[in-house]
């Protein structure tokens, strides 16, 4: 699965991505995921993602970024405050596995 | 009552001011200006080596130090010509038309806001006198209005260059080709008709009608920009606004920063000028003219983040609540750096009573601390942009042009919002041991009937 995460400036979604990887190996879920910042999520969107998520300080421009990921064909979801720390990984996982079917 | 003033926030007050920094406009301005930071960061060190910390060195350079600040001209000192293109292609993208156009567009009304001046006849008098260097140069173009002085001058260009490339655009104004022509130059044509317009309608402001618009601009803005930098409630405002937006749930300084940030870049170019033209690294006449520019939250007050919750980092770390514990063992490397949002919803601060009362408390009282320190001389200003991501002590040091005294005031705002988090974090703290405990005796009391049971 290829997932795209967005935050405000792409620094604490890189937290949070590194535990997700950290899970993902652990349960032996396959997840290529990467994080990226407000002003380039609208170009990276395009390159093949299967899921999109948005961090949940950013929930204000939500509708922008579901558009940019609309345009292209990738669901696209907000992340429940507390799935946003390194703890909120595991179930994390669980919604991208949900989303991306 | 702390509850419902949190419902009310996400309810009624979160709403129309994410829309307000969501606003089409406000976001190219925020686009534009951010992509500036870069260069203004790089550009606005090279006050360290014109104004080293150190008195030997400073004797040393003094002969250079004109040539030592060109980069920061180049850069600092024309902040608003680069705005000028980021915002307008921001804009442009925004309403789907062609980013380049829309940047370069609104740069020319920009620069066409500022007449070139002849000073050949000047220098004429000066080769005459047979002063060295005097040679004729053609035009050029007063660079005063260029940086920060320039900036609310490039936001309205910016505006009015793609709106009414917009306007035409969508009317069809515009001269097609046939489809063989490529794509590229097609495009070159398409903004030919707008450039016409938006440079002769400026050509007309600027020129014929001689309607000065920096003047206009810095008029209507220079009082705002002297309460936000230097009025203490001025200077507090932003403070109690991003804090009170991230107890709702969003990212505060990126709402608040979309609209301060043009003001805070003015207050940065000015206070690098005073220091460039050997003015003290101090606030106050002959030294600094402005208290607050982005440095002064970015390093005094957000000390781990917004909120000041390196403090609460601190605390968790060494908490005897198992969860909070955890929390505070992934929240103080990134606190360190800055970063606190794996805190803001891990602890959690938002929409939480308890801790989202230091949460805004704890920096308004730090930011009263920082305010009288510069006010009075006590610390150096803040004339450097330092990336935001480095320790808070360490960026103050850097920010501050090497002043030690900024690097304590960092440390006593530590232990400020440290005393200021102890006794809420207690309270929840004893509170989150409770439920632990209590989910503990569920736990044993489930096991026990399970047993029981079996048996």
């Amino acid at each position: 699965m290829k997932v795209l995460m967005v935050c405000s400036g792409g620094m604490s979604s890189a937290i949070v991505v590194k535990s997700l990887k950290q899970e993902a190996e652990r349960q032996g879920v396959d997840l290529d995921i990467k994080a990226v910042g407000t002003g380039e999520f609208e170009e990276e969107v395009k390159n093949n993602y299967d899921y999109a998520l948005v961090a949940p300080q950013v929930k204000h421009r939500f509708k922008d970024y579901q558009v940019s990921a609309d345009a292209v064909g990738v669901p696209c979801e907000l992340i429940p405050p507390r799935g946003y720390t390194p703890l909120g990984a595991p179930s994390l996982i669980k919604q991208i596995q949900a989303g991306v079917k | 009552m702390i509850e419902k003033f949190l419902v009310w926030l996400e309810e009624k007050f979160m709403p129309p001011m994410a829309r307000l920094a969501e606003q089409r406009h406000l976001k190219a301005v925020r686009d534009g200006v951010i992509s500036t930071l870069p260069l203004i960061i790089v550009g606005s060190f090279f006050i360290i080596l014109a104004q080293p910390p150190v008195e030997a060195l400073q004797e040393l350079v003094a002969p250079y130090v004109g040539d030592i600040m060109i980069p920061f001209r180049m850069t600092v000192g024309l902040m608003s010509v680069y705005a000028a293109y980021g915002m307008g292609y921001s804009l442009a993208r925004s309403y789907k038309l062609d980013g380049v156009s829309g940047g370069v567009l609104s740069l020319a009304t920009f620069l066409m806001m500022n007449v070139p001046l002849n000073v050949d006849g000047v220098l004429n008098e000066a080769m005459e006198a047979g002063i060295e260097g005097a040679d004729p140069i053609g035009f050029v173009l007063p660079m005063g209005n260029l940086g920060g002085a320039g900036m609310f001058t490039a936001i309205l260009s910016m505006i009015v260059a793609v709106e009414i490339m917009r306007f035409m655009t969508v009317r069809n104004f515009t001269l097609t080709m046939p489809e063989q022509v490529p794509d590229s130059v097609a495009r070159s044509f398409e903004a030919l008709f707008p450039a016409t317009v938006v440079i002769v309608f400026a050509w007309i402001v600027r020129v014929m009608l001689g309607f000065d618009i920096n003047e206009l601009m810095m008029s209507i803005f220079s009082p705002l920009i002297e309460i936000s930098g230097n009025n203490y409630f001025g200077v507090m405002l932003p403070v109690l606004l991003v804090t009170v937006l991230w107890a709702a749930g969003i990212h505060g300084m990126s709402v608040i920063g979309s609209v301060m940030r043009p003001a805070w870049l003015v207050m940065l170019d000015a206070n690098i000028e005073a220091v460039a033209d050997g003015g003290a690294m101090t606030f106050g006449e002959g030294g600094l003219p402005y208290i607050a520019p982005e440095p002064f939250y970015q390093w005094y007050v957000w000390v781990g983040g917004a909120g000041a919750t390196l403090a609460l980092a601190i605390l968790l770390v060494f908490s005897k609540s198992a969860y909070l514990k955890q929390v505070g063992k992934f929240s103080i490397i990134p606190g360190l750096f800055n970063i606190n949002e794996p805190m803001i919803f891990g602890a959690p601060i938002v929409m939480n009573p308890i801790l989202a009362i230091p949460f805004i408390l704890a920096p308004v009282v730090t930011t009263t601390i920082s305010y009288f320190a510069v006010y009075f001389g006590l610390v150096s200003g803040l004339t450097i942009m330092a990336p935001w991501t480095l320790p808070a002590p360490i960026g103050a040091w850097m920010a501050s042009g090497g002043s030690f005294a900024a690097l304590l005031l960092v440390l006593i705002n530590i232990a400020v919002a440290l005393g200021i988090y102890y006794p809420f974090f207690k309270v929840y703290e004893k509170k989150m041991i409770e439920e632990e405990n209590a989910e503990i005796q569920e736990k044993q009391k489930k096991q026990a009937t399970r047993e029981t049971v079996t048996a």
